[in-house]
């Protein structure tokens, strides 16, 4: 059947030649294998276009490790989804698949049932004051990791004060071991936290979608996206603050003439500080800056993506439009409350709709529910795929550079070619070699062979196409992250086995979650990477990877956006909705379909964008 | 004892007098909607037209019909039907539906104003929709002496042979069944067609469902053309379309004086029948009608050739929507408390069918 229909079987799978080796960068439990391959084969497995559409980096696959134990122990071991199980992963040729794992057997289910009753009802109603907690603590795991001690460089001999009064005991050969794995393992805390509530805020929106559509069997997507997302979250924070210091600026001519120049962002920060009224606007800049400005360029799953902090031209280059904006008497804030009500609005409105008592109970009820625990899925994502995410590779790029000053690797960035348990042997070689004392060789020839190898590898991969899926499709999901992240239905395999055949020239039509609303046609400018957003013009299709608050000030100039990854909740679906611009999200493949120039029809309604010309 | 009565002076109290149809026509025009203006010949100047002679005559040619015999049924009902259209009305009914027209046709400055006749029956929500009669509609009624012959025909409609032998099964005496008739300014459309106030596919009471084609609303209401369709949510007025190819619309023939099926010139087939802003106003128009009454409506409407835009929207029709209407009276999330509703999304799978 899977054969008939065009999806190989694990073990089948063929790659380029150019790809060979690929497997040595992953964990071995990461591959397909004889050993397993009974279960394997069961399943159906596919290619995760949400959070690793491009070949992965071997040390960015952290991340995804993470979340495969993460998602998965949350929906079996601890608030247990009674017939979810989790999220397993394999790799295949650089590119990482996917597959729901099969429900358990039915005493399991019932024994599930009872832990849930009893321990997500209790989420449910104290949700608020552990938000508080979760907060609190999360951020306390942050500034631990922003607190690791990473050494510039390793000394020649060791100073006096780790001698006297006492021999310290252990020295900068171990303090650089010790802070790579206190790192890891912060990070893979980080991410166990990052599912704390999560899949019960999505079941929540699960519940509530179920819920509009059985009084409103029509509702559509956009519409429920509408009515659950939150004017006051914190993933806006970032260009909140943009705009206050904005209007700062703007009310002292020579900072604002300043943003507003074409100064590099480096050269502007220097004459800031020769000034009282910049060093006064600095201290609210770094005020801003951390936390809010540590937002990933990206969707922060990737290190070559880059942060606001990293890059510094992005959040100078939207000051100084903002200014612009300002001296020219436009509004330059979200208005938040107005947002807010036309929401509350809305729910009214239809709440006025359902005809019985009972029915407008239930719907307040679980509007209720998913408005207070639906937070979570906008509030984490701020606080650890962009705050968090920029800490550790703020801190993984110090122990770049340190390998590349001892002489081990070429490059700061020749670290994510591998993976966090290879990392450890670099870190262990580079300690041992300046331990063994002078004149010895280290591995680096070894490791640098590798890099270049490796580097070889994943330039071939990114070029090659991978297959959409792999194995026999399953009878059913019940996962709640399958179904809403990922959309798993019928007919997303289908389209699937359709698409499989097709290459990127020749596809007409992509789908994707209908976001906003709304119907128009246009020409697509492709942004894959937010430097490219300067290019933008007024009224173009903005066609990229995701959004997030560090492209937010675009949406001013834009008249639809699609999106490769990204649900009804995205950053770009919540600010199409707001500006009343239409949005398709998710698609999973517009960057590599769509070229700039081509002429798109855009539908917010049904998530259709159809390619009605190319350039 | 009125003979006649203009729209908007009889609501559904004079429900008895003037039937369902001009009922709900009054109704609208008191709930603010554009109508296009007319009068109900009403019950009493059916029952006064059916007196004496005829009546006696129409109760012999009844009792003497033969249930099993269908020819004998279809003889009655002809004969019956034929006696009434040779029958006058009496004088002082003539003169004051005479009059009416007069002043109708004059509002417009149209002299022989082309109007509809339609009946409209006091008895239309019983069950078995020909109780009272076909529900007989005369379009492009021009003059005068036209006028009266139609509602003429619109009266002994109540003569069908289903009508007859519909009430003789159900045991429901002739008599008791009485019919107005309506005559109404025509709309002439250059669009028409039926809305929903909820979409009768799935009951969603937050949509509007519109179904047009091009010309008279014949087409639509008699299922004789595949209509555009636009559904309309009521709170975002977000517009899902479906246009149509449409083959047929029904016209006026100005030579034949007639209403005409006519073919549907290509340039035209594909085009979506109604602007976005005349759906957006229908849609509009359904909310308001749907809140007037208290209950989903199914509504005749029709956007006139020559008006300008808001002023081209008129609804000819509304009754209350029956199928959905019953079942949603019954939560449909079956009085579950939010906990029970999350256990039982929690329990559920999303089948995939391999």
């Amino acid at each position: 059947m899977a054969e008939k229909k065009g999806f190989p079987m694990p073990l089948e799978v063929e790659y380029p030649k150019e790809l060979q080796g690929w497997e040595e960068m992953y964990p071995p439990t990461y591959l397909f294998s004889k050993e397993r391959q009974e279960w394997e084969e069961k399943h159906f497995w596919f290619h995760d276009k949400i959070h690793a559409p491009e070949a992965m980096y071997p040390l960015d696959l952290i991340f995804q490790e993470a979340w495969q134990i993460s998602l998965s122990q949350y929906t079996t071991r601890v608030f247990c989804i009674p017939p979810a199980q989790g999220i397993a992963q394999r790799m295949v040729g650089c590119y990482m698949y996917i597959t729901p794992v099969a429900p358990p057997p039915p005493e399991i289910i019932g024994e599930k049932a009872g832990l849930f009753q009893k321990r997500v009802f209790y989420v449910f109603d104290h949700y608020d004051e552990l938000w508080g907690m979760w907060l609190k603590k999360f951020r306390a795991l942050g500034e631990e990791m922003e607190a690791i001690k990473v050494p510039e460089d390793f000394p020649k001999f060791e100073s006096d004060d780790t001698v006297f009064p006492e021999p310290r005991g252990y020295y900068t050969s171990f303090e650089v071991m010790e802070a790579w794995d206190k790192l890891v393992n912060l990070m893979i805390k980080g991410w166990q936290f990052h599912f704390q509530y999560l899949n019960l805020a999505y079941l929540a929106y699960l519940l509530f979608t179920d819920t509009c559509r059985k009084l409103f069997p029509g509702a559509s997507e956009s519409t429920i996206g509408k009515l659950v997302a939150g004017a006051y979250v914190q993933m806006f924070r970032p260009e909140e603050e943009l705009c206050r210091l904005a209007r700062l600026a703007a009310a002292v001519p020579e900072i604002a003439k300043l943003l507003k120049s074409d100064l590099p962002a480096e050269k502007k920060l220097e004459t800031l500080r020769k000034t009282a009224e910049g060093n006064d606007w600095l201290v609210e800049f770094e005020k801003s800056k951390d936390p809010w400005f540590y937002v990933s360029c990206g969707s922060g799953w990737f290190h070559y993506e880059g942060s606001w902090t990293t890059k510094l031209e992005i959040p100078f280059g939207y000051l100084k439009s903002y200014v612009e904006r300002v001296e020219r008497g436009e509004k330059i804030e979200r208005d938040l409350p107005a947002i807010d009500k036309e929401r509350a609005q809305l729910a009214e409105e239809y709440r006025k709709l359902i005809k019985t008592d009972e029915d407008r109970k239930a719907f307040d009820d679980t509007y209720k529910a998913v408005r207070t625990i639906y937070k979570y899925a906008e509030d984490h994502l701020f606080w650890v795929e962009h705050w968090f995410h920029t800490i550790w590779f703020d801190k993984v790029r110090e122990f770049g550079r340190l390998l590349v000053k001892r002489g081990i690797l070429k490059d700061v960035n020749d670290i994510y070619l591998f993976n966090r348990f290879e990392v450890p042997n670099l870190m262990e070689d580079m300690a041992t070699t300046w331990a063994l004392g002078e004149g010895v060789p280290s591995g680096a020839k070894y490791w640098q062979a590798k890099a270049e190898k490796r580097k070889k590898i994943l330039e071939a991969a990114k070029k090659w196409n991978p297959i959409p899926a792999i194995g026999t499709p399953p009878e059913e999901i019940a996962e709640p992250f399958t179904i809403m992240l990922w959309g798993i239905t019928t007919d997303k395999v289908n389209e699937w086995l359709k698409g499989s055949a097709v290459a990127p020239a020749d596809v007409t039509e992509l789908k994707g979650f209908a976001s906003s609303a709304g119907i128009i046609e246009g020409k697509v400018r492709v942004v894959k990477l937010l430097e490219e957003i300067t290019k933008v013009e007024q009224g173009d299709i903005l066609v990229c990877p995701t959004t997030n608050p560090a492209w937010a000030p675009i949406f001013t100039k834009i008249k639809a956006s699609i999106t490769d990854i990204g649900g009804l909740t995205s950053h770009a679906a919540i600010v199409c909705r707001e500006y009343g611009i239409p949005s398709v999200t998710g698609t999973g493949i517009a960057t590599t379909v769509l070229k700039t120039g081509d002429t798109v029809k855009v539908d917010g309604n049904t998530g259709i964008v159809k390619i009605l010309k190319r350039a | 004892m009125p003979y006649t009565l203009w729209f908007d002076k009889a609501g559904k109290e004079a429900l008895a007098l003037v039937g369902g149809k001009n009922a709900s026509l009054g109704e609208l025009i008191r709930a603010g909607i554009p109508v296009p203006p007319g009068f109900s010949v009403t019950t009493d100047a059916y029952l006064e037209f059916i007196t004496g002679s005829l009546k006696d005559r129409i109760e012999e040619i009844l009792s003497k019909i033969d249930q099993q015999d269908v020819v004998s049924l279809d003889e009655a009902s002809a004969t019956i039907r034929q006696l009434m259209a040779k029958t006058p009305f009496p004088t002082k009914m003539e003169e004051e539906i005479g009059s009416n027209y007069q002043a109708l046709s004059q509002v417009f400055d149209t002299p022989d104003l082309p109007v509809a006749v339609r009946s409209s029956a006091t008895a239309e929500d019983l069950p078995g929709a020909s109780f009272a009669g076909q529900q007989d509609t005369f379009l492009w009624v021009q003059g005068i002496d036209e006028v009266l012959e139609n509602i003429k025909h619109c009266m002994s409609s109540l003569f069908t042979p289903r009508a007859i032998s519909y009430r003789i099964k159900m045991g429901f005496p002739h008599e008791k069944v009485l019919i107005s008739v309506g005559v109404q300014k025509i709309a002439d459309a250059r669009a028409a067609g039926v809305m929903f106030t909820l979409n009768p596919l799935n009951g969603d009471p937050s949509k509007v469902v519109i179904e047009g084609n091009w010309g008279l609303g014949e087409t639509v209401v008699a299922g004789l053309c595949n209509p555009d369709k636009f559904v309309v949510d009521k709170v975002t007025t977000v517009v899902e379309r479906e246009i149509s190819l449409k083959g047929v619309e029904c016209v006026f023939d100005p030579r034949s004086r007639k209403v005409v099926h006519a073919d549907i010139p290509p340039d035209r087939r594909e085009i979506q029948c109604i602007e976005d802003q005349e759906i957006l106003e229908l849609a509009r128009y359904a909310k308001k009608i749907e809140e007037y009454y208290g209950c989903p409506q199914d509504i005749e409407w029709a956007i006139d050739k020559q008006k300008p835009f808001p002023f081209n929207i008129f609804m000819v029709q509304s009754r209350p929507e029956t199928v959905w209407s019953q079942k949603r009276k019954e939560p449909v999330l079956g009085k579950k408390s939010v906990y029970e509703l999350l256990m039982e999304k929690a329990l559920s799978t999303v089948k995939i069918e391999p």
